[in-house]
């Protein structure tokens, strides 16, 4: 039995628009697909993709959409219209319950049998044998528990339940689904994405990896600022025409010059870390220096910066201006490194706690009498005044964080690490979340603190903020550095091609 | 938002003023929850006279809360309090209320200078009674084992008096005085340690009684004798305080012959008598009024 | 909304002492019964200041009112074997601070869930504490009349006759709130429990504080169980027991009157004036005892509820 019911259908998909307040995310999108082949969605962070899987998905309403599937219209209000219409979506946070059976996480949309008022386990198991046969995946056991399970395996649990459904499935999107996948478990997806693709499904495949999109896709669309640059068959571009149509937006943020200048000392000196995903790591930066860390989408760019922190075990030596830094966050700070995290509300902020406290938490003790007696009047200051030179909008300094607009919150978070003159700033995605206008105060703080002497290590999906404000940028490959090149005449399409890893790229611009 | 409370208490204090000008007496105990205790506040309420606003506090096994709802009790300048726990753990209360002139009658308390009186059974006497009874049925010779724990004074009490009794009878012999680890009430520990003193005696009659200060031990004896298939010998078990499964042994008619029975609502009736007789202005001269006790036997076990 | 919120619990405060004062004009709002009050309710205030120590930190110590009882019993031990009064009272303090740093040990290092490392250490020193008194009572002359005379002293303060457990407690809350208000130490506590994973990469050092933390309640449970031993001059293993809920329900009390739902040693003070209060003044009034927990806890579930309430509106 397919899983697909319609064969050789097309779904068309037009006039897409979505703005959010006067920005434009999603322009006149247009995308259609095909049962039995595979469309490969590309783009930078914020070219619009995300926004486009969540429109399909019914989750958020586009502000104009039309939508025909073989030449019928069709409304796709919500989330149930989506459903009804047949399109499964495999997010790139799985829904899996880790504590229940691979059979009960499949059935889980679903009533459970039961007789006799108990799960009926026989019915249960034998539901799931035939929906992981349907792609072949017959290596999974239905009654192991779904935590036990590789990554891999849970996407394919996961796909065994969305084609379970009672409804005929006609549109698989995939968002990034090989993202967190060992290259035996991508190859094993690839395998039964080429099943599906012969009982007819039109699949939308979104991913960064160049390398797979030309392997398994039929079309390749790529978005840049919410316009389509290019929709074509894979059969019929290049990998050097597809990164050029992702990077070659005109440059919506100017970059400060850079200021100051860069001294003969190192600041910081790394030599043979390893940390988590990352081994052999070796580099320098001077004071007064910028450097950029780029790599595909968890390449262990946090990892790096966190293991220079000290919050994650690390082996190898870390010296900070000549000394060997200890392993652990206060001494760290203590040192005169100061950190600025990649989830701002889950790593940076109290939220539900005021500004100045989310301020001052590591610098309590310099602004205490003698380090016993707190001063809060000496914190509000402090508070007062790094608000200003961080150009922070906001009506009390008592006011709740949580109150805050994402720019806001992370000025407070770069108040905080610039507030006791650091030598060296750690910054993992620091405009992540951040909206223009905030964007450029960030831009200029960076800038500020190398002016200042300060070294700085940043990391940042966006290419063109990486180029602008780093003087060079260490690529992370397989979990090492793979090069490290200066900033002067570096295009983001050059960059682009050089964290594939993939030589045969020539510079495409 | 927490005004709904307060009509709420408002309400409940409204219906608890409402008799007024009525003697005021404050019973406090730390044990309501325990089964005992309700027979003593059932005898006393019974025996109240009708006049008195009778306020029955249970502070729920917390010690020093009574001393703090005696302070309240003295604070309202009631007539008189009530308490059944050790004074001696509460005399930072019982001194405010001395100070305050305010007379507490211990109800099965423990005796003390800060009381006007302590009503409770006679120990002394309750020992006398079985162990005379022990003596009597061994008419006067044989030999005895004996469940005593010394650390606690009031069964320390009826250990010494049953020494007396059996000492004063020279063909009575103690083979054993043995005190049982608690921690379970007394019965396995007691069980274990008979079996041992019956293999130590193997010969039939070679124990010819069982005087235990309690009764859990007896019972614990009993399980040693019939389980070592000598419970033919004769050997008679007597306990004390005949609560429920002791006075199913008796009924039974095996080993356990007596038990001695408390009254407790006897206790609280007279300590109801004593409160009175305080209010009405008397000084009661004895620090301690005994409420008969009844020998337990297969006569009476039913009633 | 937002202030009725915040100010609720206070406004209810007010309005049972008014109550009381009504209902029972004589003896409620008397200097001796205020001070009565204030020495009823200190070894349950010193509990509950120890316990917003760790609240703070967004964690819970189960284990206080077991402390509270295997420190009795460690003095009444010691007591009973003929060491002097201060041997006894350093034992038990010491007792306080082992299982304190054990706790937070526990906490800190092993990283358990506290409700779970302290609910196993609340069974283990209950255990220790019937272990080392043989279940029993230890009273009369094993306690020492010094000992046991403490709690009743009364100092001429202020021209008022402070008992010496009020003075005691006020000590304790002074210290505690210095400690968590006035230094940075207390301060990183706080920042635990606005945001652990964030104070740790801002440079906290979690594990210490954490540890420190516990400790400090553990002692303080011990000071409030030589308090208890003191004022019911014995020791038995369970007397200390129904010391903790009675202190987490002060500090949830105490919780819903501050900005952001964060526990304050103040706002504690007035939970624990409210269970207080109400207790003496409904036993005052002769309330049947099981219709004052009833109250006791409406009251709780009343002030709290309204805290979420005003929160729901805000969101």
């Amino acid at each position: 039995m397919a899983a697909f019911s319609v064969r050789a259908m097309q779904i068309e998909l037009s006039n897409l628009s979505k703005s959010y307040g006067t920005a434009p995310v999603l322009r006149d999108v247009k995308l259609t697909l095909q049962g039995g082949q595979v469309h490969a969605l590309m783009g930078e962070n914020g070219a619009g993709k995300s926004t486009l899987i969540r429109v399909l998905a019914g989750v958020t309403p586009a502000d104009s959409i039309d939508l025909t599937i073989d030449g019928r219209a069709v409304n796709l209000r919500s989330a149930a219209d989506a459903a009804d219409l047949g399109l499964r979506f495999v997010h790139q946070e799985l829904n899996i319950v880790p504590q229940l059976t691979v059979a009960e996480n499949i059935g889980l949309s679903r009533p459970t049998p039961t007789r006799l008022g108990l799960i009926d386990w026989g019915k249960l198991n034998t539901r799931a044998t035939a929906a992981l046969a349907r792609f072949g995946a017959t290596h999974i056991d239905p009654r192991a528990q779904a935590g036990s399970l590789g990554t891999g395996d849970r996407i394919l649990i996961v796909l065994a339940g969305l084609l379970a459904d009672e409804t005929p499935a006609r549109v698989l999107v995939m968002d990034e689904p090989t993202a967190a996948l060992t290259h035996a478990e991508a190859d094993r997806l690839f395998a039964v994405i080429a099943e599906l693709k012969a009982q007819g499904a039109a699949v939308l495949y979104v991913s960064h990896r160049m390398e797979e999109v030309m392997q398994i896709a039929d079309r390749v669309t790529v978005l840049r600022d919410g316009l389509v640059a290019m929709t074509t068959p894979t059969g019929t571009t290049t990998k050097e025409a597809v990164i050029h149509a992702m990077t070659g937006r005109t440059l919506t943020h100017v970059y400060p010059p850079r200021r100051g200048t860069i001294h003969s000392g190192n600041v910081l000196e790394v030599d043979e870390l390893s940390a988590g995903p990352l081994h052999g790591i070796s580099f320098s930066l001077r004071h007064g220096e910028t450097l950029g860390i780029a790599g595909l989408e968890n390449a262990g760019q946090s990892a790096l910066l966190q293991a220079i922190l000290g919050a994650v075990p690390r082996r190898g030596a870390v010296r900070l201006a000549g000394n060997l830094a200890p392993a652990s966050p206060a001494s760290a700070w203590a040192a005169g490194m100061a950190y600025v995290p990649r989830e701002r509300r889950r790593e940076g902020l109290m939220l539900g706690r005021g500004i100045t406290p989310n301020i001052t938490l590591p610098h309590l003790a310099a602004h205490a009498w003698h380090g016993i007696f707190s001063s809060a009047k000496a914190e509000r200051d402090t508070a007062t005044r790094l608000g200003a030179q961080v150009a922070l909008k906001y009506d009390r300094v008592d006011q709740n964080v949580a109150t805050l607009s994402g720019g806001n919150q992370q000025k407070i978070v770069f108040a905080r690490a610039i507030a006791s003159d650091p030598r060296l700033v750690l910054l993992d995605e620091p405009t992540r979340g951040v909206d223009v206008g905030a964007r450029a105060d960030i831009y200029a703080l960076i800038a500020g603190l190398g002016a200042k002497g300060a070294g700085v290590l940043m990391t940042s999906s966006d290419l063109p903020e990486l180029i602008g404000l780093c003087d060079r940028i260490a690529v992370l490959r397989d979990g090492t550095i793979g090069c490290i090149i200066p900033t002067d005449d570096l295009t983001p399409a050059r960059l682009l091609s050089l964290i594939y890893g993939d030589t045969t790229i020539k510079d495409a611009s | 938002m927490t005004i709904r409370p307060i009509l709420g208490a408002l309400a409940i204090g409204l219906l608890a003023t409402a008799a007024t000008a009525q003697q005021r007496v404050a019973v406090i105990t730390p044990y309501l929850a325990q089964p005992g205790t309700q027979f003593y506040i059932d005898g006393f309420e019974a025996a109240a006279s009708p006049d008195w606003d009778i306020n029955v506090i249970d502070t729920a096994g917390d010690i020093a809360a009574v001393i703090s709802r005696i302070e309240d009790a003295v604070t309202q300048n009631v007539d008189a309090i009530v308490i059944n726990v050790d004074p001696a753990q509460v005399s930072a209360g019982l001194q405010t209320a001395m100070e305050a002139g305010i007379p507490v009658v211990g109800m099965d308390a423990g005796m003390s200078d800060m009381l006007a009186t302590n009503v409770t059974s006679n120990g002394y006497a309750m020992a006398a009674e079985t162990s005379v009874y022990v003596a009597n049925r061994l008419a006067g010779a044989g030999n005895v084992v004996m469940f005593v724990f010394d650390p606690f004074p009031p069964v320390q009490i009826r250990g010494a008096i049953a020494d007396a009794v059996f000492a004063n009878h020279p063909d009575i012999n103690v083979i054993a005085r043995v005190t049982p680890d608690v921690q379970d009430g007394g019965i396995a520990d007691s069980r274990a340690q008979m079996e041992a003193l019956l293999a130590a005696n193997p010969e039939p009659g070679s124990i010819n009684a069982v005087w235990a200060a309690w009764d859990q031990p007896a019972l614990g004896a009993l399980q040693a004798i019939e389980d070592a298939g000598r419970a033919d010998e004769g050997i008679v078990i007597v306990g004390m305080d005949a609560n429920p499964q002791a006075r199913e042994a008796i009924a039974a008619g095996g080993n356990f012959e007596a038990s001695m029975a408390q009254d407790f609502a006897g206790i609280g009736a007279a300590a109801a008598d004593a409160v009175a007789r305080l209010l009405a202005g008397e000084t009661i001269a004895q620090p301690v009024i005994y409420v008969p006790t009844v020998l337990i036997t297969t006569a009476n076990v039913d009633e | 909304m937002t202030h009725l919120r915040r100010y609720g619990t206070l406004i209810g405060f007010v309005g049972i002492l008014l109550f009381f004062w009504w209902e029972l004009p004589d003896t409620f709002l008397t200097q001796g019964n205020l001070l009565n009050i204030s020495r009823q309710v200190s070894m349950l205030a010193v509990v509950a200041f120890v316990m917003t120590v760790v609240m703070a930190m967004g964690d819970f110590d189960l284990s206080v009112g077991s402390m509270a009882s295997l420190a009795g019993v460690v003095a009444g031990v010691s007591f009973a074997a003929g060491y002097p009064i201060w041997v006894g009272v350093g034992a038990a303090l010491l007792a306080g601070l082992a299982g304190g740093l054990f706790n937070g040990f526990l906490v800190s290092v092993l990283r358990i869930l506290p409700f779970v490392a302290t609910l196993g250490t609340l069974t283990v020193f209950s255990g220790l504490a019937f272990l080392a008194s043989d279940g029993r009572t230890i009273s009369g002359a094993n306690i020492p009349d010094a000992f046991s005379q403490f709690a009743r002293l009364r100092v001429e303060m202020l021209g008022l006759p402070m008992p010496s457990l009020t003075l005691l407690a006020i000590a304790v809350l002074v210290m505690v709130w210095v400690v968590l208000e006035q230094t940075p130490y207390g301060r990183r506590l706080y920042a635990i429990g606005g945001n652990m994973e964030a104070a740790r990469l801002a440079g906290t050092r979690i594990v210490k504080l954490r540890l420190t933390a516990f400790a400090f309640t553990g002692v303080g449970a011990a000071i409030a169980g030589l308090m208890y031993a003191s004022r019911v001059a014995s020791a038995n293993p369970t007397q200390g027991d129904g010391l903790m809920l009675d202190a987490i329900a002060a500090v949830f009390l105490g919780m819903t009157m501050s900005d952001e739902g964060e526990p304050r040693v103040l706002g504690t003070l007035v939970g624990v004036l409210i269970l207080a209060v109400l207790d003496n003044g409904l036993s005052q009034m002769s309330v049947d005892s099981y219709v004052r927990e009833i109250l006791i806890g409406g009251i709780i579930l009343m002030a709290v509820a309204s805290g979420s309430l005003g929160g729901l509106r805000r969101r």
